[in-house]
């Protein structure tokens, strides 16, 4: 549970405290103690065991591959190759090998399978340093600065996902406003827990129903209401979690990037994915569409590179082909919008009317809503909820 | 949409998510409203907090 935990704030003060009462050299190390203490403790207690635990491995190799990094090197790339085949190899390997022999048994399967703690996070934290440090758009830092930055244990199981840019900014003088620091700090931890208690777990008991042996007894009013749980759910539970990484690390002094902007009031789908899971759009943004040729190219190639971003983001949430079909989803409504904007663009803009705005919001909500059917259900089972949600 | 936007602004403030009060609000940090708050956000916490589910982003 981490953040849920009691132990996560006995752990969080002090970590906290010892932080703002040390000195600039030593800083980075506790963030560095803290950090590895934390992974080990909720690796071996929580996730793969001892297993788990010995993942510490992958930061250590890649704190030290960092330091070969420099402008145009190939070690930059190697870095984003090891990563990203670390992340294959732990989180797709047996989704691959497993589509690979499609039909027969996985002669390849990995029986033994298991998550580090935070590898889809960290992963692509690696991926962004070695990729800024080969366009030089960031520097190295100290061995120090960026054990830190990669072991900044709020942040590190599921973001937000940092840059290091702006982290070691924070590291080399942090906040000093001790009052509205933790103001604020305590503040937020205190909204995220009632958000993941009050609003998230308790939606779980009617998101529970979403399977295939109680979709078939449901009407379509219930259905509905199952889905707009869910909907109100994955909000509240990941914008919870959020909430606690960002008030956890304002007690250190640190701004964390933020991750949500009411994004259930956005009158359009590319609005929506601005201010939902804002540091994963941003990530998606600088380091597969625009590496792709981003919007500059003819419709058509700038659609593929829509979709391929939503694609790789769909994958990224899970190794199943539901999350495959919920990132086309999404790739397909921000086509569509991009069209839509680029055929508008020619006429007069008008203001918005008060029926235009609640319509663009509704029809949003209701297309977003939709698409949580393909990430919270395998594909059967979703199909099986809107085959009972139309034809009853 | 004025009323609509400072609800917002008040929400995010009481929220913690901003740092400078809404105009017309004057709760400094060090107001005792903010140790009533966290009481009744922790009263809250205390109420439900018996039936925890993983976090759905928790490596999946």
């Amino acid at each position: 549970m981490i953040f849920t935990t009691f132990s996560y704030f006995l752990f969080l003060i002090p970590a906290a405290l010892l932080f703002r009462a040390t000195g600039p050299w030593f800083r980075p190390w506790v963030l560095v103690a803290s950090g590895v203490l934390f992974f080990l403790y909720f690796s071996v207690t929580e996730f793969a065991g001892w297993m788990g635990a010995a993942c510490i491995a992958i930061f250590i190799w890649e704190a030290l591959l960092s330091r070969f990094y420099t402008s145009r090197s190939r070690w930059c790339l190697l870095g984003v190759a090891v990563s990203v085949g670390i992340l294959a190899v732990f989180k797709y390997w047996n989704f691959l090998t497993g589509l690979a022999t499609a039909g027969g048994a996985n002669r390849w399967a990995w029986h033994g399978a298991f998550l580090p703690l935070g590898i889809s996070f960290f992963t692509f934290e690696f991926i962004h340093y070695a990729v800024d440090r080969y366009h030089s758009r960031v520097e190295r830092g100290t061995l120090g600065e960026y054990l830190a930055f990669i072991f900044f244990f709020p942040t590190l199981v599921a973001g937000p996902i940092k840059r290091f840019q702006y982290f070691v900014t924070g590291l080399r003088s942090p906040s000093r406003d001790w009052p509205l620091d933790w103001n604020r700090g305590i503040t937020r931890i205190l909204v995220g827990l009632v958000k993941k208690f009050g609003v998230a777990d308790v939606l779980s008991s009617l998101t529970v129903h979403l399977n295939a042996a109680d979709i078939p007894h449901a009407s379509r009013p219930v259905l509905l209401l199952w889905l707009l749980a869910y909907a109100g759910k994955i909000y509240f539970d990941f914008s919870a979690y959020s909430d606690i990484a960002i008030g956890s690390g304002r007690l250190f002094g640190f701004a964390i990037p933020e991750n949500f902007d009411w994004p259930y009031f956005r009158t359009n789908i590319a609005d929506f994915w601005r201010n939902w899971h804002r540091s994963l759009t941003r990530w998606l943004t600088d380091y597969v569409f625009i590496p792709l040729g981003g919007s500059r190219a003819g419709r058509w190639r700038v659609s593929a590179n829509v979709m391929t971003t939503m694609l790789v983001s769909g994958l990224w949430h899970g190794a199943s082909l539901n999350f495959l079909v919920w990132g086309a989803w999404h790739g397909g409504l921000l086509v569509i919008h991009r069209w839509w904007v680029t055929r508008r663009g020619s006429r007069p803009a008008a203001p918005p009317t008060a029926l235009g705005r609640f319509s663009s919001w509704a029809a949003t909500f209701a297309a977003v809503t939709c698409g949580w059917a393909f990430f919270a259900m395998d594909l059967p089972t979703a199909a099986l909820y809107f085959r009972q949600l139309i034809f009853g | 949409m004025n009323l609509l936007r400072r609800l917002k602004d008040l929400a995010d403030y009481v929220a913690g998510c901003t740092d400078t009060p809404p105009p017309g609000v004057s709760i400094g940090v060090a107001s005792w409203a903010w140790a009533l708050w966290w009481g009744a956000l922790g009263l809250f916490v205390l109420v439900f907090c018996g039936q925890a589910t993983k976090f759905i982003y928790v490596d999946f």
